[in-house]
C-alpha cells in the first residue's frame, strides 16, 4: 500500500483506503460472495440442482453478513432501501433482499411440493434474473465512481459477472462430482468457455483501461509491474486463469477429470475471484489535485 | 440562492489560520480535517513554483456524494450546502470513495483525543457538550451553517457580517477568502469572481464546485 503522509494527502496519486483495509476488506469479500452466489444460482437453475441452488442462496445470506460487518452502524442498515434512484448500494441491497426472499420460497416449494412446477419455474426465473443483478450491481457500484478511473469503465460489470459466474460453476462442479457424467461433461464444457472469456475480458479491461487517463495508467502500473503485483499475477492470473484453465484443457484430452484435479480447479478459481475483488479495489486511485510533475 | 466562495491564491501565504479556526469551531477531534491547505510545487530549478491551495467540501452543485449515498443521510439544502445527518448513516463509505476531491472524513474513535492517557482539555470538554460528533459517521465542511443559519435569522448577511460567515473565511489574515450568494448577480463574491477571472478547481470532475480560485 502506498503510505502517504499527512502532507502529501491529494498531492500524490493517492490510493482509496475506504472500501479496503480493515473494515472495508469486508466489502471485497460481500462483492465477491455476490458474485459467485449470483454466477451458481444461474448455473444451478440452468442444471437444476437444488443442492447448487441452496449453496448460492446460503452464499447470499453471507454477502449480506458481510455487507453488516462492512457498516459502521449496522442496525441503521434498513435505511440503504432508501435512495435505489440514484445509489448502486440501493439498488444492490433491494437486489440481495429480492434475491434471498424469492430464492427462499422456490427452494421451499422444490423441495415439499415439487408438483407446483409452474410456481417453481416461475419464481428460478424471478431468482435468476435477481441472481444476475446481484453479480453486476457490484460491478456498477465500482464503475459508477468517476473519481476513480481505473474503477470508471463499462468492462468493470462484465468481469465481476464473469467471474462470478466462473467461480460458480466450479462450486457447482464439486457439488455434483461424481453425479451424471453427461452433466458434468456439459458443465465443464461451460466452464471451459466462461474462462477464456474471463480471461480474454480481463486483457481487454487491463488494455482499454491503461489508455483511459494517467491515473488509470498508473493503477495499471502497480498491478501488473508495481506493489499489486504478486496479488495480480499469483491471485487473479495464476489461480483464477493459468491453473483452471490448465485443468479444464487436461480434463477435455483427459475425458472428465479426477476428482484431484476438478477440486485443484474448483479451490484455484475461488482463489481467484476473491484476488481479482482485491486487486480492483486496492488499484483504485485517486488524481491529485495540485499538479505531478 | 446558493452559497460560494472565491479563493485568492495570490493572497494565501500558507498560514493554516482558516484550518484551525474550523478546527476550533466545530470542535473536530484529532485526525479530522474539514479543510485544508495543499501545497506542492510545478516546474523545475530555477523556474519553480510553490502552489499553495486551501481546500475543503466544495458544496458541489452536482455532487457524486449525494447521489451515490444509500440512506438519504447525505443531502443538499436548498442553498446549495451539502451536509450530513449524521443520525441517517449507516457508515458505508460510498460517499468517501464517490467524492473526487477526497474531502470527507470517517470519524472512527469516539474516543480519540489530543493528549491520549492524560484529562480532555477544556475545549474537548466543552465540544464533547456543544458539538457532539457521532463516531462511525461520515463529515465533512458544512459552509459553517450553524452561523449562516443563526445569522440569517438574526437578519445579518453571510458574507457580509461576521457572526453570519463561515469562520475559515473571517479568520484568514490576509482576506484571501471571499463568501456569498453566487445566484446574486450583485453580491460582492460574483464581482471578485468576474473581475479576477474565478476558476472551479478541476472543473474536469463534473460536480460543479461552488468555490472559485482566482489565480
Ligand atoms: S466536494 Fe465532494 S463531498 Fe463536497 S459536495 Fe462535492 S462531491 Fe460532495
Ligand atoms: S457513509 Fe453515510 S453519508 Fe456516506 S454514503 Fe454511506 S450512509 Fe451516506
Amino acid at each position: 500500500m502506498i503510505q502517504i503522509k499527512p502532507y502529501d494527502f491529494m498531492v500524490k496519486y493517492q490510493q482509496q483506503k475506504d472500501w479496503i483495509g480493515g473494515r472495508g476488506n469486508f466489502i471485497a469479500f460481500a462483492f465477491f460472495l455476490g458474485g459467485i452466489s449470483g454466477g451458481l444460482y444461474m448455473a444451478a437453475a440452468y442444471f437444476d440442482s437444488l443442492l447448487g441452488m441452496f449453496v448460492a442462496w446460503l452464499l447470499s445470506l453471507l454477502m449480506g453478513v458481510s455487507y453488516m460487518a462492512h457498516l459502521s452502524h449496522p442496525f441503521r442498515s434498513w435505511r440503504m432501501f432508501m435512495k435505489p434512484g440514484t445509489s448502486w448500494i440501493a439498488r444492490g441491497f433491494i437486489f440481495i433482499m429480492l434475491f434471498i426472499g424469492l430464492t427462499t420460497i422456490q427452494l421451499i416449494l422444490s423441495q415439499w411440493v415439487p408438483e407446483a412446477t409452474a410456481a417453481i419455474t416461475t419464481l428460478k426465473v424471478l431468482a435468476g434474473i435477481f441472481a444476475f443483478a446481484q453479480s453486476i450491481y457490484t460491478g456498477f457500484a465500482v464503475s459508477y465512481v468517476s473519481a476513480i478511473k481505473v474503477w470508471n469503465s463499462a468492462i468493470v460489470p462484465i468481469l465481476f459477472v464473469t467471474c462470478g459466474l466462473s467461480g460458480g460453476l466450479a462450486i457447482l462442479l464439486a457439488i455434483t462430482m461424481g453425479g451424471d457424467h453427461a452433466q458434468l461433461v456439459a458443465l465443464e464444457n461451460v466452464i471451459r468457455v466462461v474462462l477464456i472469456a474471463f480471461a480474454i475480458i480481463i486483457g481487454v479491461y487491463l488494455w482499454n483501461t491503461t489508455y483511459s487517463s494517467t491515473a488509470a495508467k498508473e493503477a495499471v502500473k502497480r498491478l501488473v509491474g508495481g506493489s499489486l503485483a504478486p496479488l495480480f499475477w499469483i491471485g487473479v492470473f495464476l489461480f483464477g486463469i493459468a491453473i483452471p484453465i490448465v485443468m479444464s484443457v487436461t480434463t477435455y484430452f483427459v475425458g472428465v477429470g479426477s476428482s484431484g484435479l476438478l477440486i485443484t480447479a474448483v479451490v484455484s478459481e475461488i482463489i481467484g475471484g476473491l484476488a481479482l475483488r482485491f486487486a480492483i479495489l486496492k488499484a483504485g486511485m485517486y488524481t491529485p489535485l495540485l499538479p505531478v510533475d | 440562492m446558493r452559497w460560494g466562495m472565491a479563493i485568492e491564491l495570490k493572497r494565501c501565504i500558507g498560514c493554516y489560520e482558516c484550518v484551525l479556526a474550523c478546527k476550533a469551531e466545530h470542535f473536530l477531534p484529532p485526525d479530522i480535517f474539514w479543510n485544508r491547505v495543499l501545497i506542492g510545487e510545478s516546474g523545475k530549478y530555477p523556474t519553480v513554483t510553490k502552489l499553495i491551495y486551501n481546500v475543503r467540501c466544495n458544496q458541489c452543485a452536482d455532487p457524486a456524494c449525494v447521489k451515490v449515498c444509500p440512506t438519504g443521510a447525505t443531502q443538499q439544502r436548498e442553498d446549495g450546502i451539502v451536509w450530513v445527518d449524521e443520525d441517517k448513516c449507516v457508515g458505508c463509505r460510498y460517499c468517501m470513495i464517490a467524492c473526487p476531491y477526497q474531502m470527507r472524513s470517517m470519524y472512527e474513535d469516539g474516543n480519540s483525543q489530543y493528549f491520549p492517557g492524560q484529562e480532555l482539555t477544556e475545549h474537548e470538554k466543552v465540544g464533547k457538550e456543544l458539538y457532539p460528533h457521532q463516531p462511525g459517521v461520515v463529515q465533512k465542511c458544512v459552509f459553517c451553517k450553524e452561523r449562516i443559519d443563526s445569522g440569517i435569522a438574526a437578519g445579518l448577511t453571510p458574507g457580509v457580517d461576521r457572526e453570519a460567515t463561515p469562520a475559515c473565511v473571517i479568520s484568514c489574515p490576509t482576506k484571501a477568502i471571499h463568501f456569498g450568494d453566487l445566484d446574486d448577480p450583485n453580491s460582492e463574491i460574483n464581482r471578485v469572481i468576474k473581475e479576477k477571472h474565478g476558476h472551479p478547481f478541476h472543473p474536469e470532475f463534473g460536480t460543479d464546485p461552488s468555490i472559485y480560485y482566482i489565480d
